[in-house]
Order: C-alpha cells, then structure tokens, then sequence
C-alpha cells in the first residue's frame, strides 16, 4: 500500500524529507512516536527512579558518622554542597535526551501539519464539521449533510474543516488518531485516512456544557465503492441497508478475517458506540 | 488598638494579626476546602465506575468537575502552601511578621469569606459548570444560566483580590525584612521559593483579574466580550487572559511544595543542597521563562505553525530547569545520613511522582503527541500527578512544622502509615488513568474496555481519602497527648524558626535576630525586654545559645516601638462586608435583578464594608518593623512605598489584560472597522486636562506637606478632590448622553470595550477620591501628615498613575 508523503504543493513545500520518509496515516505516525516516548520515558524513569532509591537506601541513617562530614547546624547562613560537576553531567545527558525527542517530533509535526498529498490514493475528501450543543453535523462536497454519523471511504484522505455555531468543542476519534478544536468564528483543518472499513466513535474533547458527555457521533468507514454507491444517494442507499440487514454484516466480516488483532479493537468499540448511541 | 486575647478565646482568632495565628488559620482552612474538593471528587470517581450516567446528571457532573478543580487548585492548594509561608517565612529571614500583619489578616478573611461564597453558589440553582479553565463563550450566561455561576466568578474575583494583597505583603516581607547578614544568597531555599512564587502571583493573577473583570462585567451587566461568537473578534481572546494566568499558575502552585522538598531533604539527609546556587537561578530562569509558554495549552486551535514552534521550544526549555533541581535533590542524599521520617518520606514520594509526571509531561510537549492527548485523560493523570504530587510535599511539610506550631510529636507510626496508604492509593487512582488515556477529560461516557482502569482509579481514590481520615486522626490526638516536641526535634535543622521555642512566642524572639557575623544570633537590648502583649512578661524562648545581649545601637535606640500591635477587628469586618456585597452583585446575574433581597444585600454589604474601611483607616496600627535589615535592592525605599510600587505594577498587568483585550478583539475585526463609541472627543479632551492639572496639585499638596503648611495641603489636595469630581462630573454627564441616544454597554462590542475600559479607569478615580477625602478629613481634624507626610507622596503615586492610564485610554478610545 501507498502512503501519502508531503505534498510538494503544500505552501510550507521546501520542507526537509521526513525521518523514515513515509509515516502514511496519522494512526502510524503517533504510534510510532508515541513507543519511542514509552520507551525512552520508561527507562528514563525506571533509572532515575531507582537511582534515587537506591540512595536515599545507601545513604540512610545509621546513628553514627561514618567518616568525617561537616554536618549543617542550626544557625548557620544558608550555604549549599559542592558536587556541581556530576550535577551538571545528569543535567546535560537529560537536556540532551529531551531535546533530541523534541527535535525528532518536529519533522512528523510539519508532515501533520502540510496534510496529505494525494499519491496513492484519489483526492481527498473534503467534510465540512460544524459543532454544536451538543452534536456533529457533517457536510459533504455535494451539499449532503448528516448528523452525527460521518461516513467515509477506506483507504482515502479526509480533511476536516471544524468550526461550531455556539461554544467550544473538540472533534477526535481516538481510534484514527485526529483532533481538533471547534471555535465559534474561526476554522480549524485537520486530515485523516483509516486504511481498512470499520465503525469508530467520535467524542467531543472541550467541555461544552450538560450534554458534553454525549455528544459523540458514529464515524462509519466504508468500502470506497460502496461509499460511492451512498454517497450518489444516501436516502436510497439506507432504505436499502434496511431492507437487507445481512449484506452489512457481511462485508464487515470480510473486513474482520482481513484485519489482523489491532482491529479486533475496534469491534468492540462497535458495540461501545452502538450503547452509547442507543442510549 | 486592642489586646490580643489568649489562644483559647474564640475572639483571638477573629482579630489576630499575627503571622503564625493567620498561618495557622490558613491551614486549617485550606484542609477544610481540600476534604470539601474531595467529596466532589469522589463523587466524580462514583460516577466513573461504570460508563454513563449514575448518581450524577449532566449538570451536576460538570459542576462537580469545575467546582472540584477551583476549590482544589484555588482554595485549597495555594493557601494551604501559604498557611506554612505565613508561619514560617517570617521566622526563617528573621522578622517579626509580615511587613503588613492587618493586610495579612485581610488576605486571609477574603480568602475564608470568597470561599464560603463559592459555597453559597451550590445552593442559588447550581453553581459554575463551565470547566475551571472557565472557556468561553460557554462561561457567559447564555450558555451557563445558572445565577449561582456569577457567584463562583465573583467568588473568585475576591480570592485574586485576596492574593494580591497577599503577593505585595510577601514581597515588601521577603525584601525588606531579612536579618542583618542575610543577602539574597543566604535566604533558606523555602522562602526562596515563596519569593519566586509571589513574584510569578504578582503578574499572574493581575492577568487573572483582568479576565476575570471582563467575564464578571459580561456576566452581570451583559457586556458583550465574550457573546461575540460567529465572528472572530474574541472566540481566543479569554483562552490567551487564561493561559497567560495560566501556565505559572502551575508553577505558583508547585513552587512552594519543591521550596519544601529542598529544605526536608536538607534536614533529613544532614546534607546542605547540592549546587545551591544553580538551583536557585533554575529557579529564577523557571519565573520568568512561565509567562512565554501559554500557547501550548492552545496547539489544537488554529495558531499557526511559527508560533506552535516557538512555543514548543520555551515548553522544552522551561522543562530543563527542572531536570537540574530534581538531580540536585538526588544528589543531595549522597554521602548523607538519610532519615525516613514521614515528613521526608513524604518528600521522597513527591520527588518520585513529580518526577513521573515530568517524564509523561514531555509527552504533552511534542506538539505532535499533545495533538492527541490533549482533552484525555492522559492529561488529567499528568496534572495530578505533578500538581497533587507537589501538594505532597505540602503534607510532608505538615508534619514537618507541626512540632514547631503545636509543640507536640505527631506519631511517627501513623504518620508512616498515612505516607504508605496514600502512596499506594494515589498511584492506584492515577497511573491506571495514563492506560485509559483515550477517555474524554469531563465526561462520564468512556469505552467499556477502559471500565478495569477507570475502576481500579476509583478504588485508588477511597484509599486516599481514608488515607487523610489517618492523617487527621493523628494530627488530632497527638495535639493533646503528643510528646513535647522542645524547640528543634530534628538533628539537622539548620534554619531560625528551629532555634526558638515550640510553639514560639507572639514575637518570636527577644530583640532582633541577626547573621552579622556569619551564624544566628538574637541580639537582646536592655529597651526591647518590656512586657508583650496580654500583660505577660515575655519569656526569652529561645535556644540559650543564641542570645546575645548588648547596649543598644543608636539607629536601634531611635527605632525600638514601645508597643507592637496585634489584634484588629476591621480585616474581619471588611471581609464580611464584601461577602454580603458580593452575593449581592450575584442578583444582577444577566443584568436581570434576581430578586429584591439582592439589593438589600448590595446595600448591607456597601455600609458594612464602608464602615469597616474606615474603622481600618481611624485605626493606630503598629507593626513591628526592624530598623536593621537587609534590603538590597530596595535600600533607599520605605515599606509602604515598596508596597504601593508592587500594588502598582500588578495595577498595570490588570490595565494591560484590559486594553490588550480592547486592542485584541479590535485588531480581530480589522482595526478600522471599528466604530468610536463616544460622538464627540471634546468631554474626553477636556477631562484629559482636568487630569494633568489634578496631577500638578497633588504634587503641590506634597510640598505643602514637606513645609508644614496645613493651609497649602488642605488647598492642594482639595484642589485634587474637586478636579476629580470635575472629572466624574464630566464623565457621568457624557454617558447620560450617550445613554440618551441608545448607546449602552450591551449595545455593541464596542460599547462594551469602551464603558468597561474607561469604568475601571473611572472606578480608579472614584477609589483615589475616597482616599482623597479619608485624607483631607485627617488633615482637617488632626493636622495628619504635617509630621510624617509619606501618605501624601503614596498617594500621590497612585494619582499619577491614574492620570497616566487616561492619557493611553483618551486616544485610544476618542480619537482613533
Ligand atoms: C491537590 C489535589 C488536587 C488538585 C490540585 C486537583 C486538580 C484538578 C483539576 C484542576 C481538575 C480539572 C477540572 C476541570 O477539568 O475543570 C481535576 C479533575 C479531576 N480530579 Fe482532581 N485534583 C486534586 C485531587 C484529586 C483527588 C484526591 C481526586 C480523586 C479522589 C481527584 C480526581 C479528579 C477527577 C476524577 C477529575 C475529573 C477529570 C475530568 O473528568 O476531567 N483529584 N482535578
Ligand atoms: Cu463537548
Ligand atoms: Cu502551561
């Protein structure tokens, strides 16, 4: 499969070429940060942590001066230790570590930020979201709108346009790995490409008042030809996902034997969504 | 005047001035809003065990979640830390108390009085429900209704009001007060960090007061600041007020615990700090670089990528600073005796969490990874982890000090069994919401996969709370029954509070305290042995070794006040009186009366509060104040002129987040299409003159004042009084017309700006008149000021001010 890389037609174009050179969707791009985070905090923290266990153990008190220490008293003018030197080596390796992290993150920002080109796939799908207390209502190039259900096809870029018409909300779906703030009077742009069909749920991230908690909306991924086929004609397209139950199951099982344990995931957030919609 | 009656009296600890009586009320009352913001939170925690809707509705979840994060972060977290500075600051640099003991009880009283507000909003048809970050335009009526969330913001309002006088009472304490021989190097690294953190409150909360102004205007007369949604003009207007407060908030809440954790590990390692001096400039470089770095709670918005990458570069750099503290507390247990105490043990723990919430904090930086994080619960578990990780440190230091404010031993045992449960309960309840960290933040829908983690939290959280149910039991008992503590219980101790009696008498030493000649000594004059308050005769109370006893010194002869107050009633009286007004302003919630028992309060509270306020001002105060102190770099400078600089330099925060606001929301919609408000620049033009000229006379009363001339000061400051009522007069008759011709502050955006611009601006006057006629009163009745006429010059400093403002506002509003 082809991964979008940087558009050359981006207006921030002369960019330096990514580390890896193809991060594809925002889902792989975070996972992969994210370990390398996971990974290098855990250690980091599982050393300094023990470290400083292990000294505060070594060092503990056992009634008696072991050598000759010149112990503060009451009374004396506040002075400090000597020691910098090792001080200043932690703080340097850590400064490093930090840094280099940060640093690393800056080139997968730009990609996230320039968006998607369109190699390797169509065009983007463009989808208007409008926030509001309290859903999502969706608007597609075509003048179509639906409330909260996004479909989309598999397989392709979406970009979002977020914006709200009353308070502050906050478009993701977690499981696609996007986001973004929905400011009355002003827009915010974010882009998303889901490799393989499935059902995810979308959830507001900015407290919005009382009915905050659910506001959530079902995000539907669709065989791009059959998101075509609803996409020509949504009303007929439903009637007919009514009147034969069966065909829907079917093509998601055929997604299912497809995907590998990280989908199973999203099968049971289904039914998460499925609850929290009924509800 | 009045006699400070004993400890036992119920009436002591309504006029108390003292700095460890306030301390200690502090404390208490900071654990009564922390065990009140526990409640709300584990009813949050209830809520959370399954997905959906329980115990709780909508609303009252999201008032639980908001009212939680104020009362914790504003009511209980800072105060409770500036319990142990009121108490301990003062000991540690060698003075008597604070440089303003009937400011410091002011402070206090509104603290206490804004929080029972908060309290009373619950109870007016629900409270704030908006989120503490208070976002709007969700924090106006329109969208929170609830009379009871005008409460909270006014609830709020008087708590900043309360920290200001806090901040400028610290400053003037901390830089004007420290002993002889106590440069800025020397002072102990607790109230260093208290220093750096009044520092950062000065700027921060002026900032908060600003915004807070401008949402308690939109909320009550109907201002339109934060309505204007659907145009661009304001929708990020409050999130960069709030930020900018914001981000070193975080750092004000966490300073005081890291001061603590320097000074314990000092103590129980026997060890002084590694790299004293470095810690101390991170520090520093920590203050300044908090106000560079508010963008970064703003990366989802649509600010562009320059300034994304700016920000996340002062996000990294302000995070290295601290890498440097935490390897200094490391290495500071080398080659010490290390001693697991509880208040170490508790400062041990902190150093642990917060080093866990530094690490997952990095996370946040890496604009890419906060892109998904931010609004989950990855960033819940990160805030608590670092700001209730701090607040360990406080609890360490509760134990700490408690000795030194009781004179009695807590029990070591429960005190380690209260460090042990909630240590293993507050990781309980926190680390497993980073494994649920796709969880909305403020909402009680979640994933059922996440239902193991989300209940193992909750669980985790009645571990802690039963953990504080030991913590208080023990405080309790050991209060009367407790070993005697004598005045310094731990080997290492290094600093003066330790080297004078438990619980240290109302002036906490003979004489004065002095590192002249390298190490502690309280120099005792013949003079200074005369009879304390309450007739008794003061005892010495202190470490034998420390005491010294010579001839006066002529400054010290001169200088030595025969009689030191400590009791006033007013500081009470003035807080009841805003409490009553301010739940009146309450009742015009939406610029729509609520009711008439509302005025009848905004009446009550008006007299009360006058009353009191001119009770404070009759009243002959003496505060101890040291004639010997270092005072670098204020030398030249007086007390109460240091102290109305620093109230006038936070004064220009509030004017800046203001006009920043008016220049923000015009520059939003193109700065030309913004309409003038007033139809004619004349009234302003003439009121700018009426000004400059009421300027000229101030400075003329205070050269009356130097001559003595009683005639030319009541001439001048009369002059000054009629120019500013010239000014008023001006100024109300020009709003009545363009009240006349349908302009009003609900209007338009811009009518908005303009009356609340220039309404503070006017309030400023208003109050400087008030002063005005305190003074001429005096003069005219007791001949004030002919002997000592500083009043007139601060005064005169305050006017000027005033009068500066309006020349940046006269343009501003009339001719552009
Ligand atoms: C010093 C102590 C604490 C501080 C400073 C603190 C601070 C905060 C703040 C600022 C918020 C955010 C509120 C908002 O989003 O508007 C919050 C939320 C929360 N806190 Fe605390 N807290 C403390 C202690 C606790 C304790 C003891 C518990 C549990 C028993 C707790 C559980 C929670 C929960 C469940 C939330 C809601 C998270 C959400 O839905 O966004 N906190 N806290
Ligand atoms: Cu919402
Ligand atoms: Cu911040």
């Amino acid at each position: 499969m082809m991964y979008p890389t940087l558009s050359h037609a981006s207006p921030l174009a002369p960019l330096p070429r990514l580390p890896g050179d193809e991060w594809g969707t925002q889902v792989q791009l975070f996972e992969e940060i994210f370990l390398v985070f996971l990974a290098l905090g855990t250690i980091v923290g599982i050393v300094v942590v023990s470290y400083t266990l292990y000294n505060a153990y070594k060092y503990r008190d056992r009634g008696e001066e072991t050598g000759e220490y010149d112990r503060p008293v009451l009374g004396e003018l506040p002075t400090g230790e000597g020691g910098g030197r090792k001080l200043f080596l932690s703080f340097f390796l850590s400064a490093v570590i930090v840094i280099s992290l940060v640093a690393w993150t800056y080139g997968a920002l730009l990609y996230v930020e320039a968006g998607p080109s369109e190699q390797g796939t169509d065009e983007n799908l463009d989808v208007d979201v409008v926030g509001f207390q309290f859903g999502w209502e969706f608007e597609y190039p075509n003048g179509h709108t639906e409330t909260n259900e996004l479909r989309v096809p598999a397989d392709r870029v979406v970009t979002l346009t977020i914006t709200s018409t009353d308070v502050w909300h906050n478009f993701g779906i977690p499981d696609l790995r996007v986001k973004a703030d929905a400011i009355p009077g002003q827009t915010s742009e974010t882009w998303f490409l889901a490799e393989e069909p499935g059902e995810h749920v979308a959830w507001c991230f900015e407290l919005c008042g009382v009915g905050h908690s659910d506001m959530v909306a079902d995000v539907i991924v669709m065989e791009p030809d059959e998101f075509e086929e609803w996409y020509e004609d949504p009303e007929a397209y439903e009637n007919d996902e009514e009147a034969d139950e069966d065909d829907v199951e079917e093509g998601e099982e055929a997604a299912d034997e497809a995907a590998d344990d990280e989908e199973d995931a999203d099968d049971e957030t289904e039914t998460v969504a499925g609850a929290v919609v009924a509800r | 005047m009045s006699d400070l009656p004993p400890a036992s009296s119920v009436k002591r600890w309504l006029v108390t001035t003292n700095h460890k009586d306030v301390g200690v009320l502090y404390l208490l009352t900071a654990l009564f809003f922390l065990l009140l913001g526990g409640v709300l939170a584990l009813l949050i925690r209830m809520q959370l065990w399954v997905p959906g809707p329980s115990i709780l509705s909508g609303r009252a979840y999201n008032e639980a979640v908001t009212t939680h994060g104020l009362l914790m972060v504003f009511w209980f977290l800072s105060p409770f830390a500036f319990g142990f500075a009121n108490y301990v600051v003062p000991l540690q640099i060698g003075a008597k108390d604070l440089a303003f003991p009937r400011l410091n009880a002011l402070s206090y009283w509104l603290y206490l009085f804004s929080g029972l507000l908060m309290m009373v909003s619950f109870f007016q048809g629900g409270t704030y429900d908006a989120g503490w970050t208070m976002y709007a335009p969700l924090n106006i009526p329109e969208y929170s209704p609830m009379v009871g969330g005008t409460t909270a913001v006014l609830a709020l309002l008087m708590f900043v009001v309360s920290v200001t006088m806090g901040t400028v009472n610290f400053l003037v304490t901390i830089h004007y007060g420290k002993a002889e021989g106590m440069g800025m190097w020397n002072i102990p690294l607790f109230t260093w960090s208290i220093l750096l953190t009044v520092w950062m409150m000065l700027f921060a909360f002026a900032a908060l007061l600003g915004a807070l102004l401008l949402l308690g205007s939109d909320r009550i007369i109907g201002t339109l600041y934060f309505t204007a949604t659907g145009t661009e003009d304001s929708s990020l207007l409050w999130a960069h007020l709030f930020w900018f407060f914001g981000h070193p908030e975080v750092y004000i809440v966490f300073f005081p615990a890291l001061g603590v954790m320097l000074e314990i590990f000092q103590t129980f390692s026997g060890r002084r700090l590694v790299g004293r001096k470095w810690v101390i400039l991170a520090m520093i470089l920590i203050a300044v670089q908090s106000f560079l770095v508010w963008m970064h709670h703003m990366f989802l918005t649509n600010i562009n990528l320059e300034i994304k990458t700016i920000m996340m570069a002062t996000t990294i750099g302000i995070s290295l600073p601290f890498d440097l503290i935490v390897f200094a507390l490391i290495y500071t247990l080398v080659k010490g005796r290390v001693q697991f105490t509880t208040p170490f043990l508790f400062s041990l723990g902190a150093l642990l969490l917060f080093i866990l919430g530094g690490i997952t904090g990095v996370f946040l930086g890496a604009v890419v990874l906060d892109y998904e994080f931010r609004g989950t619960y990855w960033v819940v578990a990160h805030f608590h982890y670092v700001m209730f990780g701090g607040a360990t440190a406080l609890f360490g230091a509760l134990y700490y000090w408690y000795p030194k404010m009781t004179g009695r031993m807590y029990d070591e045992f429960l005190g380690k069994l209260h460090f042990g449960t909630f240590f293993v309960g507050f990781n309980l309840l926190y680390f497993p919401l980073f494994l649920a960290w796709e969880t909305p933040r403020r909402v009680f829908e979640y994933n059922v996969e996440l239902i193991t983690w989300h209940q193992l939290a909750t669980i985790g959280g009645f571990i802690v709370a039963a953990s504080f149910l030991i913590m208080f039991y023990n405080l309790y008992v050991s209060y009367w029954n407790g070993e005697p503590a004598g005045a310094n219980p731990w080997e290492f101790s290094r600093t003066a509070e330790w080297a004078i009696d438990s619980p240290p008498p109302l002036e906490n030493w003979p004489g004065r305290a002095s590192y002249a000649d390298g190490s502690l000594s309280f120099i005792e004059t013949p003079s200074t042995t005369h009879a304390a308050d309450g007739g008794q005769v003061a005892e010495p109370g202190v470490v034998e070794e420390f005491l010294e006893v010579h001839e006066p010194t002529e400054t010290e002869a001169v200088h030595d006040e025969p009689h030191e107050d400590h009791a006033s009633i007013w500081p009470f009286g003035i807080g009841v009186g805003l409490f009553v007004l301010f739940l009146g302003l309450s009742g015009l919630h939406g610029a729509e009366l609520q009711g008439p028992h509302y005025l009848a309060a905004i009446a009550v509270g008006v007299g009360l509060s006058g009353y009191a306020l001119l009770g404070f001002g009759f009243e002959q105060f003496h505060a101890p104040e040291a004639a010997i102190a270092e005072r670098w770099p204020f030398e030249g400078i007086g007390k109460t002129k240091l102290g109305v600089w620093f109230f006038l330099a936070s004064d220009v925060v509030v004017f800046g987040a203001v006009i920043g606001a008016f220049i923000f929301i015009r520059a939003g919609m193109g700065w030309g299409a913004w309409e003038t408000v007033p139809p004619d620049p004349l009234p302003g033009l003439v009121n700018t003159f009426v000004l400059l000229t009421s300027s000229f006379t101030v400075i003329l009363a205070l050269v009356a004042a130097e001559r003595k001339s009683k005639r030319g000061l009541l001439g001048a400051l009369g002059a000054t009084f009629v120019l500013g009522l010239t000014f008023l007069g001006i100024k109300a008759w020009e709003w009545s017309y363009e009240f006349s011709i349908g302009i009003y502050p609900q209007t338009s955006i811009e009518a908005s700006v303009y009356y609340v611009t220039t309404g503070l601006h006017g309030l400023h006057v208003v109050l400087g008149m008030l002063i005005a006629g305190f003074m001429l009163y005096r003069i005219y009745s007791v001949d004030a000021y002919l002997e000592d006429h500083r009043p007139v010059e601060f005064f005169g400093l305050y006017w000027h001010f005033v009068d500066i403002v309006w020349v940046f506002l006269f343009p501003l509003f009339y001719l552009m």
